[in-house]
């Protein structure tokens, strides 16, 4: 009765426009070509290549507006292979390089020929999203070292997203924000397939109907109950630097169905942010770059870990899970004034004190014990080679003597004033995701794949590297998956 | 959202952030440095505008600093558009709008005398300062010529039959000398302040690179990509109004001086015939300034006012609105000037030139001049690109 009276009156619906709000949203009863879940890099990618080949598209973004894009916002740089430099690069970067550095990260490549594949299909990555409204960032100075293997985005992951927002409403596609996938309906045909999304939106539940689904909603980084299931209690101290919507509701619902997994289940990557900083979303602002000027002790104001292991930023990574695995998940970064306003000055300013015992009171700590780890360390410094104190190189100024040793830019921690800083473990993504093919189409533990379901980006990063961290290689495979993805989904909706 | 919320760490929060961020009347410099310091850990916007590269040289910013800083920006908004941490996110960052207090606050600081009595100021002063410029010029005229705004007919359209010269130069010269004066005073203020030595003010090559940059709004494309301004998305809109305006306005002075040319170097006496060019220059000139200030407010009002504040948002229209008034009784002056009607008119067009050279230096229209510095400062030794490898 309702859908008939709908039916007879939306003439007049498109030809008088109505108060914003009042038209029915059609898009909730149309079949579509393509459903893709999710609303950051490799949904956006996936939306507009699908269309591109000619598919209608709805993208399900179950963010607010304000808040879209999922942890693409946070980004700032993709990795391709290339032959030379140009305006925002500084040299080449061939394939067979970057697969070094593949091969470098975490326990490598998961799946050599989908890395390959991966690495073959950057090369033609930079044009592509150039085609699509992102601009690029000339190459400048403190760009991390990485001037050379990355491109920089103009602004940032926010504004790439926004970029590809344009061009998707440019491009026909549908685009709903504050809609949640929150199920799945299957069909036992072609080896299973999705037969309809449940979203919940602020209107109320509603059932889409596409003859593609395109997972890209990412990983499960911000459910703290699912982290929770491996961690413990742990999880409760740990920060998410994305989005608080990254909860794994996708992912979930494709595990239960019976996707295959792909992706080091437990793993998860993780640096050191402030204490002090939000719970979700603070993003690249909360980070810390102090550790290898200082040294780091843990709530009972010992040492335990090389602070000096490598240069900065490559093992910047490591110490999300060092402080994930200290007692009530903290630990303080300890520097002094011969090193302080050398690197990047934490947003929250640091505490300050003439002592080490008046900063280990306002830190909270031991003061008898911050002072004794001291004191150690610097013995073990005055045992050491010494030599000039560089951060252009790993300098060799070695502890000696102690355990853990520093390895590199160990310098006596005694002049005053005194400086620290409490960190958390900052949860960035996590690797669990679904098994793909070479065609994005997801795999079953039963050795099949669904007939429907595709996956792109972090949802199935797993699928190339089940661990380890490549700065700018998740826009990489986001963009690359994400093309597939769209192209494969586009091609079979539309038979 | 199956997320639980873990309660927030219990640490301590530094005093001057948790103050910034919860209170809305923070004091502008210590917002600005809770703000700026966020942006400096975050580093995304370096490709934007000389603003971001110059401040990641500065982690201690000083006052000066943020006077520097906030007269660099150019209000693309790219900065804010591009922004994750924007509201609704609890850092709150706002740098357009933060910059555009801190301008406000440089063309207060800087001016001297500090300001313009108290009844010269605002829309009621400003027309009773122009109505008495006219008085002035009326009556002044009226006892030297012994004729109130009319013309003897020997010089029809010939601005002298009005107001004789000598008059013209001292009642329009006076608000021109006073007004170069107070700018200059604020100039070097400034630059003491943001940078220090005067003498680093005599760089040719750095002033030829500063003009340049500064004559094409270099720094207002967003890193090439135009100004997200009205909107969201990137536009040339704002800065080719911006460029029509100021062309126009130049225009406009170029007419005057080449009439002064005329006058007293080739002894050729107004009135000018249609195609010469003080009055082709001051046609087409206030013309263009017509279309630029025109585009300029239709802009305005489509902006966004969150991304300034109100006191810019309300300088911003009274200057567009006083040039759009110098340029429309200009116009006017031309158009009538072979009527009755060119007394009044041309008296209407001088005293708001009066007024307009005489509270210059207090209103937005100084903006220029600490934007030209601070371009200059940023070329004096500008942060470089990366090496090529």
């Amino acid at each position: 009765m309702k859908r008939r009276f709908s039916r007879t009156t939306s003439r007049f619906h498109r030809r008088a426009p109505l108060q914003p709000g009042a038209a029915p949203d059609t898009a909730w009863d149309q079949p579509w070509d393509v459903a893709v879940l999710g609303g950051g890099n490799a949904a956006l990618v996936s939306a507009l290549t699908a269309a591109d080949h000619g598919a209608r598209v709805l993208l399900l973004e179950r963010a607010p507006a304000v808040f879209r894009g999922g942890n693409s916002r946070h980004t700032r740089n993709v990795r391709c292979a290339h032959d030379a430099a140009d305006g925002y690069v500084t040299g080449p970067y061939p394939g067979a390089e970057l697969r070094r550095d593949l091969d470098g990260v975490g326990s490598g490549p998961s799946d050599e020929a989908l890395a390959d594949l991966t690495i073959a299909e950057s090369r033609s990555v930079p044009e592509w999203m150039s085609e699509h409204g992102v601009r690029w960032q000339p190459a400048l100075r403190g760009t991390l070292g990485l001037a050379r293997t990355n491109r920089f985005f103009l602004g940032g992951g926010k504004a790439l997203v926004n970029s590809y927002y344009r061009t998707a409403q440019r491009a026909g596609i549908a685009v709903r924000y504050e809609a949640s996938v929150q199920g799945l309906e299957w069909s036992a045909a072609d080896g299973g397939t999705c037969a309809a999304v449940l979203v919940d939106t602020p209107a109320g539940t509603r059932r889409v109907t596409a003859k593609t689904v395109i997972a890209a909603s990412g990983g499960f980084e911000a459910n703290i109950g699912w982290l929770s299931r491996y961690w413990g209690d742990a999880a409760r101290n740990y920060h998410v630097r994305g989005p608080r919507y990254n909860d794994g509701t996708v992912l979930d619902l494709l595990l239960r169905a019976g996707a295959e997994r792909a992706g080091e289940e437990r793993g998860f990557h993780a640096v050191a942010v402030d204490a002090r900083s939000p719970k979700f979303d603070g993003g690249i602002a909360t980070r810390l770059d102090s550790i290898p000027f200082g040294i780091v002790v843990n709530a009972e104001g010992r040492r335990f870990y090389d602070e000096g292991e490598d240069i900065w930023p490559k093992r910047y990574a490591i110490w999300g899970g060092n402080i994930a695995r200290q007692p009530g998940q903290i630990a303080y970064a300890l520097w002094d004034s011969q090193v302080q306003g050398l690197f990047l000055p934490p947003m929250y300013g640091a505490y300050r004190d003439d002592t080490l015992a008046g900063l280990s009171r306002q830190l909270g700590l031991d003061p008898r014990a911050v002072t004794a780890t001291v004191d150690g360390f610097n013995a073990a410094v005055d045992q050491g080679p010494g030599g000039d104190f560089t951060m252009a190189e790993q300098d060799g100024r070695r502890t000696e003597g102690i355990d853990p040793p520093k390895s590199n830019w160990a310098q006596r921690l005694d002049t005053p004033p005194f400086y620290g800083v409490p960190m958390r473990p900052g949860i960035t993504f996590t690797y669990l995701g679904v098994a793909v093919t070479a065609g994005a189409r997801v795999r079953t533990a039963d050795g099949g794949t669904f007939g429907n379901v595709f996956a792109a980006g972090e949802i199935m990063s797993g699928n190339i590297l089940s661990s380890g961290y490549l700065a700018g290689f998740g826009m990489t495979i986001g963009t690359v998956w994400g093309r597939i993805a769209g192209r494969e989904a586009a091609l079979y909706a539309r038979g | 959202m199956p997320a639980d919320d873990p309660p927030r760490d219990p640490m301590p929060t530094d005093d001057l952030f948790a103050r910034a961020v919860f209170a809305v009347e923070a004091d502008l410099f210590a917002e600005a440095r809770r703000q700026l310091s966020v942006c400096n850990a975050c580093r995304y916007c370096a490709g934007y505008c000389p603003v971001w590269p110059e401040l990641e040289l500065r982690t201690d910013l000083t006052d000066g600093d943020l006077g520097y800083l906030a007269n660099l920006c150019h209000d693309c908004q790219d900065c804010y558009t591009a922004c994750m941490y924007t509201a609704p996110h609890e850092f709150a960052l706002n740098p357009p709008q933060v910059f555009a207090g801190l301008r406000a606050d440089t063309y207060r600081r800087y001016a001297w005398p500090r300001r313009l009595p108290a009844w010269l100021t605002g829309w009621r002063g400003t027309v009773a300062v122009l109505m008495a410029a006219a008085a002035l010029l009326i009556a002044v005229s009226a006892a030297a010529t012994g004729r109130l705004l009319s013309a003897t007919g020997h010089h029809p359209g010939g601005p002298y039959e009005i107001v004789p010269y000598a008059l013209l130069l001292v009642l329009a010269g006076a608000p021109a000398v006073w007004c170069v004066a107070v700018l200059a005073v604020g100039a070097v203020r400034y630059w003491r302040d943001i940078h220090g030595p005067v003498a680093d003010l005599a760089r040719p090559r750095t002033w030829a690179a500063a003009l340049v940059q500064a004559a094409r709004l270099r720094h207002m494309r967003g890193g090439e990509a135009g100004c997200d301004y009205p909107g969201d998305a990137p536009s040339p809109a704002r800065r080719r109004f911006h460029q029509i305006l100021v062309y126009g306005f130049g225009l406009c002075l170029a007419s005057t001086v080449s009439a002064a040319v005329e006058q007293d170097l080739l002894g050729i006496g107004p009135p000018y015939a249609y195609r010469s060019v003080p009055v082709a220059a001051g046609t087409l000139g206030g013309a263009a300034m017509i279309v630029g200030g025109a585009g300029l407010l239709a802009l305005k009002a489509r902006s966004d006012p969150a991304r300034g504040t109100e006191g810019m948002r309300a300088a911003d229209y009274a200057l567009t609105v006083a040039l759009l008034t110098l340029a429309a009784t200009g116009l006017l002056t031309l158009a009538v000037r072979d009527t009755a009607a060119f007394g009044p008119v041309l008296v209407a067009h001088l005293a708001a030139i009066m007024v307009a050279f005489a509270v210059a230096p207090y209103t937005k229209f100084a903006h220029w001049l600490y934007r030209l510095l601070a371009i200059y400062k940023h070329n004096l030794n500008p942060p470089g690109r990366a090496p090529a490898r």
